[in-house]
């Protein structure tokens, strides 16, 4: 895990954290998505799989490589950015973040809502690598730095 | 789907002051002061009232205080009504939504800035004053135009004491405008902001300068998602017995929402397929890469979709 972010309510910038307290069938706890908050651009959608979301940092690399976008860890607006970890992979299996047991249900799709936040031209460029949606199965701290493992 | 989508930013008024003639100078935060949405130098918000209006109006502060939105709002009795609410209905710690931020008075780096304003025009420009002054530069002169007592003193009265800013009381005397910006020069951009006589003034003092040298701050709509050579069509909702006109680019997905009908949507782009709504009669205009051919034939995303003919009749 290269970086973890959250932000209260929609539109508000993500900020970088040390840690996150993942409970588990909730969210992340202070998340514009945890269950009970509902402060999301998408809260009005109910989704299990929002509890947590991942971004892969060399979609961040690829941005800037084949489209000259600068695209901040903090802009893509997933909670946790992870290196060497193909999330792709992960749909429909469950995974250790750190001390934490996640399933992955979905991947997440990019939206409108990204371009007017960050006044960047990224939608097409982030169709099929805008991340995983997962459900929490078992809470607990991650911090940058911890190890994503297979379950 | 019980719940409404949240379409603005939640923020809490922490301060109003008096700040000259019929003028009330707010200061909204988030409600934890976690940082809020940047902007650029003179932008502008989008300010949601209470009874479902907004009025739009300018940052004056700069936007390297990410944890604050500064507006000045001077009552307009002639105005429509948005004015006198926030002079009357809202009070410290009351709740606004508001929009991101748009726009902004462009302030390039290595450049002499002429800022023209009048009246209450001259708030965007305290936020690019700030701007400027934070990144350490200093060449700029702000020539404010006035009637009387001048608007946000406790802002303007310290620019002018250090030698930034320029009054005019327009009951003594009306400045040139052609004058104070002069012939164009390298390297010098000028603005203006403030009522409609000012800024046509301004546009006839510079008809010699580069289109590129000059700034006219108009409010900007936010921008149509939407293909801007869409045509205006009548949308039926087939079940429900509604019909609206939808006009030239507007989402037949916000179209279907204000006649109070829900149709989930997730990414409004085209492309996850979550806003798929039948079409009984006429010819619409795909604009998604989601359905395939088939699909087409009798299917539209509503977020993106418009029509090709006078009349789209969908199955809701």
């Amino acid at each position: 895990m290269r970086h973890l972010h959250l932000a209260p309510r929609a539109f508000l910038p993500m900020r970088e954290v040390a840690e996150l307290t993942l409970v588990a069938g909730i969210g992340v706890e202070g998340d514009r998505y945890m269950l009970g908050r509902e402060a999301g651009y998408y809260s009005h959608l109910p989704e299990e799989g929002r509890q947590i979301t991942l971004f892969e940092i060399e979609t961040l690399w690829a941005l800037k490589r084949d489209h000259g976008i600068e695209l901040a860890a903090a802009e893509h607006r997933r909670n946790v950015t992870v290196e060497g970890v193909p999330l792709t992979h992960l749909v429909a299996r469950r995974f250790w973040l750190g001390e934490t047991l996640l399933e992955a249900t979905r991947l997440s799709i990019p939206c409108r809502h990204i371009e007017e936040v960050t006044g960047k031209t990224i939608f097409d460029a982030l169709i099929n690598r805008s991340g995983l949606n997962c459900k929490i199965l078992q809470g607990g701290i991650v911090r940058t730095g911890d190890p994503v493992n297979p379950a | 789907m019980g719940r409404k989508a949240i379409t603005s930013i939640e923020t809490v008024v922490r301060r109003i002051e008096q700040a000259g003639p019929g003028i009330k100078h707010l200061t909204l935060e988030d409600p934890d002061e976690w940082e809020l949405p940047p902007a650029r130098p003179g932008a502008h918000i989008d300010v949601h009232l209470p009874g479902g209006l907004w009025r739009t109006y300018s940052l004056c502060n700069g936007p390297q205080v990410n944890t604050r939105y500064e507006i000045a709002v001077k009552r307009e009795a002639a105005g429509r009504g948005g004015s006198a609410i926030l002079h009357d209905n809202v009070e410290v710690g009351h709740t606004l939504g508001v929009s991101l931020p748009r726009g902004g008075i462009p302030v390039p780096s290595g450049t002499r800035h002429i800022f023209v304003a009048g009246g209450i025009g001259v708030t965007p420009f305290f936020s690019a004053a700030s701007a400027l002054l934070h990144r350490g530069e200093r060449d700029f002169m702000l020539h404010a135009v006035f009637r009387g007592e001048p608007p946000l003193a406790e802002l303007l009265i310290p620019l002018r004491d250090q030698g930034l800013a320029t009054l005019y009381d327009s009951t003594t005397s009306r400045p040139d405008i052609r004058t104070i910006i002069g012939p164009p020069a390298p390297g010098t951009r000028a603005s203006c902001c403030g009522p409609a006589g000012m800024l046509e003034a301004f546009d006839n003092a510079s008809r010699d300068w580069p289109e590129a040298q000059l700034h006219i701050e108009r409010f900007v709509p936010p921008p149509l998602a939407i293909d801007p050579q869409a045509k205006p069509y009548t949308l039926v909702l087939s079940r429900s017995g509604i019909t609206v006109s939808v006009p030239a680019g507007r989402s037949m997905l916000d179209a279907i929402a204000e006649c109070g009908v829900e149709v989930p949507t997730s990414c409004g782009g085209g492309i996850c397929g979550a806003c798929k709504v039948g079409v009984l009669e006429g010819k619409p205009l795909h604009h998604d890469r989601f359905l395939t051919p088939d699909e087409r034939e009798h299917s539209v995303l509503a977020c993106v979709a418009g029509c090709a003919g006078g009349r789209l009749v969908l199955d809701l």
